[in-house]
C-alpha cells in the first residue's frame, strides 16, 4: 500500500515517526509520485524542491531529538497543500489565472510563514477558480478538477485543487480560502472537513484579495481534529493584516477533550435553510444528522433568519464590488503578464485593456458587475442598500443566537454534479452558495463536516455555524459528532 | 420606497455594458458585449428583489464587525517599516515586475 494512504492523522504521523517506521523523506518521495500520477489535475504547481529539502531538515532533526519536537514543531514533518491564492517567496503563484501564469512572488503569506514554521512541508499549490471566483473549481484557466469520487463530476470551488488533493490523500492537509463558501462546499463535495474562521481570525496578509471584507484562509483537512491542530498554529493576531483581531485566540485541539454537555447544547434549526432548491437526498442527510444529536440529549430549536432569501442578491453585490475595486491593481505595471502587443499600446489606457484580456469570463463578469454597482448614480440603489440588508442578515443572527449555541444545516442544496453541467448559466451557478455566503456576510465561523452519502454514494456535508470567534466550541462540536456517530 | 434611480432590466443593454467595461479597462468582443448583457441582465434583475426590502433605518455594514470595529480590529500607528531588498538592494519588487528599468517600473508612454 502507498504510504501516503496509510497515515489519517497528524496523530498518526508523529507516532509513526517516533517509532521510527517513518521518515519525513520518504513520507515526502511518496507523496510527489502520487500528485504527478494522480490525474485529477489538483496541483497546479509541485514545489518539489522545497519539500525535498524541508523533509530532509525534518530528517536530520529528527534524528538530533530522538522524537518529534512536538512543543516547537506541533505540525512537525506533516506535508500540505496550498491554495494558489496564497503567496509563497519564491513559488510560481498563479490564482489559477493566465494574469499571473508565470508570476514568482517576492514574499510569503503568514498563514504558510506559519505553517511552515511549525513544521508543515509544502508540496505545492493547488488549483482553484480564477481568482477564488467559482463554485466549482470549472472557472480555472488551467482546466477544472476532478472529483475524486466521481472523475466525471465537479470537486466544487473556489477551493477544488485543495479539497481533491485531501479526498484523494495528495497531502495530510490542505488550505482555502473562503469568501462565499470556498471552502466549506468543496469539502461537502469532496466528503472532509472544511473550516471558515471566524472574520479576522486568520491572517489575510498574503491572500490574494477577492472579497477582502468576505475572504478567509482556512483548513482542509480529513479529520476535525486535525483541523484543530491546524488552525492552532495558522490562528491569531498579525499586524501586517489591519483586518486581523487581537481578540484571544482558543486553545482548538486541546480543547476537543473537554467534556462536552450534550443535554445542555441548543442547535437552531433555521427553516428558510429547508425549503425550496434543497434535494431530497441532502436534506434526509442533515436531518438525520440533527436526530443523531437530539438522541445524544441535545435540543433542537426551530429559527428563523428571515432575511436569508436576501443572502445571494447581497453578495452577488457586495463581493463583486469589492472584487472589481481588489482586482484594479492587475494593470501589468508591477507584475502579471504582459500580452504581445501590450507595450505597443497608444498610451496607458490601451495598454490596461490589452493586459487585462487576461482574465477569464467569470472574473470579468464580474469586475463589470462590480464596477456598474458602484458607478455614480447607481451606488446607492446597489452598493449600499446591499450593505444595508448585510446588516439585516448579521441581526438575524444576533438574534438566533441568543436562543441557540449553534446553528446547523446543508451546506449546499444539492452533491458534487458533473462538470459542464451548470456551467453555462452564471446565475443558476450562483444559487448553490445560498447557505454558505451567510457565514461570510455576518464574519462567523463555518465548518462542513462529511454526514453522509447521496444515492449515488456522492458526499453530504452538515455545516455548524457559531457566533464570532467561538471556533473551540464549533470544533468541540463537530469533533463529537465526527468520533461518536462513526463508532455507534 | 427607494428616491434613487433604479436601472430598470430593459435598460441594461449593450451601450450600457460597453460604457461599464470602459470603466473597468476591460475590452469586450462584440460576442462577449452581447453574451454580458444579457447575462447581467438576468443577475440584475435578480438582485433587484433587494428593492423591496425597507431600510430606512438601517445602517450599511461594510465591515463584519460593524460598530465593534474597534474593539475587534484597532488601528495601529501609521509607521513605514521596510519591506524586501533583493541582492543588489533594490527593492524586491521589481524582480517580478515585468519589465523594470533602475529603481522603477518601465510602462509606456500616458500621455
Amino acid at each position: 500500500m502507498a504510504i501516503h494512504t496509510q497515515y489519517k492523522s497528524v496523530t498518526e504521523i508523529h507516532d509513526a515517526y517516533d517509532r521510527k517506521i517513518l521518515s519525513p523523506i520518504e513520507f515526502v518521495r511518496d507523496y510527489l509520485n502520487a500528485m504527478k500520477s494522480s490525474g485529477l489535475n489538483a496541483y497546479l504547481t509541485i514545489s518539489e524542491e522545497r519539500a525535498l529539502a524541508q523533509a530532509k531538515q525534518a530528517d536530520m532533526m529528527l534524528a538530533q531529538h530522538g522524537k518529534v519536537p512536538r512543543d516547537k514543531k506541533p505540525l512537525f514533518g506533516i506535508p500540505m497543500a496550498v491554495k494558489d491564492n496564497l503567496v509563497m517567496d519564491g513559488v510560481r503563484t498563479t490564482a489559477a489565472s493566465k494574469m499571473l501564469e508565470n508570476y514568482i512572488p517576492p514574499y510569503t503569506a503568514t498563514v504558510v510563514e506559519r505553517l511552515e514554521n511549525a513544521g508543515a512541508i509544502s508540496l505545492g499549490k493547488t488549483n482553484l477558480d480564477e481568482f477564488a471566483m467559482g463554485g466549482s473549481n470549472e472557472n480555472s484557466a488551467f482546466g477544472a478538477v476532478k472529483n475524486p469520487d466521481a472523475l466525471d463530476r465537479v470537486a466544487g470551488g473556489s477551493s477544488g485543487g485543495s479539497a481533491a488533493a485531501v479526498r484523494a490523500q495528495l497531502c495530510q492537509f490542505a488550505l482555502g480560502s473562503d469568501t462565499g463558501g470556498s471552502i466549506r462546499l468543496p469539502a461537502s463535495y469532496c466528503g472532509i472537513v472544511g473550516l471558515k474562521p471566524s472574520y479576522g481570525r486568520v491572517s489575510r496578509y498574503g491572500l490574494i484579495a477577492f472579497g477582502s471584507s468576505l475572504d478567509q484562509v482556512g483548513p482542509m483537512t480529513q479529520s476535525v481534529e486535525d483541523a484543530a491542530r491546524v488552525l492552532d498554529v495558522m490562528s491569531g493576531f498579525d499586524e501586517r493584516d489591519a483586518t486581523s483581531s487581537p481578540t484571544p485566540k482558543g486553545d482548538y485541539f486541546n480543547s476537543l477533550q473537554k467534556d462536552l454537555e450534550w443535554s445542555s447544547l441548543k442547535i437552531g434549526v433555521p427553516k428558510e435553510y429547508f425549503a425550496e432548491g434543497l434535494v431530497p437526498d441532502v436534506e434526509k442527510s442533515v436531518r438525520e444528522s440533527l436526530k443523531w444529536f437530539e438522541s445524544k440529549g441535545a435540543k433542537l430549536v426551530p429559527i428563523s433568519l428571515p432575511h436569508s432569501p436576501y443572502s445571494i442578491a447581497v453578495y452577488y453585490i457586495v463581493a463583486v464590488s469589492e472584487a472589481s475595486t481588489n482586482l484594479e491593481r492587475f494593470d501589468g505595471v508591477r507584475f502579471g503578464v504582459r500580452p504581445q502587443g501590450a507595450s505597443e499600446a497608444r498610451d496607458l489606457e490601451e495598454f490596461y485593456k490589452k493586459v487585462r484580456a487576461n482574465f477569464g469570463p467569470e472574473v470579468k463578469r464580474r469586475i463589470i458587475l462590480g464596477t456598474f454597482a458602484l458607478s455614480a448614480g447607481y451606488s446607492d440603489a446597489y452598493y449600499k442598500r446591499a450593505c444595508q440588508v448585510r446588516n439585516l442578515i448579521k441581526m438575524d443572527f444576533d438574534e438566533a443566537f441568543k436562543k441557540v449555541d449553534v446553528i446547523m444545516g446543508p451546506v449546499a442544496p444539492s452533491t458534487a454534479y458533473k462538470i459542464g453541467e451548470k456551467s453555462s448559466n452564471p446565475l443558476e451557478m450562483y444559487l448553490n452558495d445560498l447557505y454558505t455566503i451567510p457565514a461570510n456576510l455576518a464574519g462567523l465561523p463555518g465548518i462542513s463536516v462529511p454526514c453522509g452519502k447521496d444515492s449515488k454514494g456522492l458526499s453530504i456535508g452538515l455545516q455548524m455555524m457559531s457566533p464570532i470567534f467561538t471556533e473551540a466550541k464549533l470544533l468541540r462540536i463537530a469533533h463529537g459528532f465526527e468520533k461518536e456517530r462513526a463508532s455507534s | 420606497m427607494s428616491d434613487v434611480p433604479q436601472l430598470k432590466a430593459s435598460k441594461v443593454n449593450e451601450a450600457l455594458t460597453r460604457q461599464v467595461a470602459n470603466l473597468a479597462r476591460l475590452e469586450l468582443t462584440d460576442q462577449e458585449v452581447t453574451t454580458f448583457t444579457s447575462q447581467l441582465s438576468d443577475i440584475l434583475a435578480y438582485v433587484d428583489q433587494l428593492q423591496k426590502l425597507d431600510v430606512s433605518k438601517v445602517e450599511p455594514l461594510t465591515h463584519p464587525f460593524g460598530t465593534s470595529i474597534e474593539a475587534l480590529a484597532p488601528l495601529r500607528e501609521d509607521i513605514v517599516k521596510p519591506f524586501m531588498t533583493n541582492a543588489e538592494g533594490k527593492p524586491k519588487v521589481l524582480d517580478s515586475a515585468p519589465e523594470a528599468y533602475e529603481d522603477g517600473f518601465k510602462v509606456p508612454p500616458i500621455i
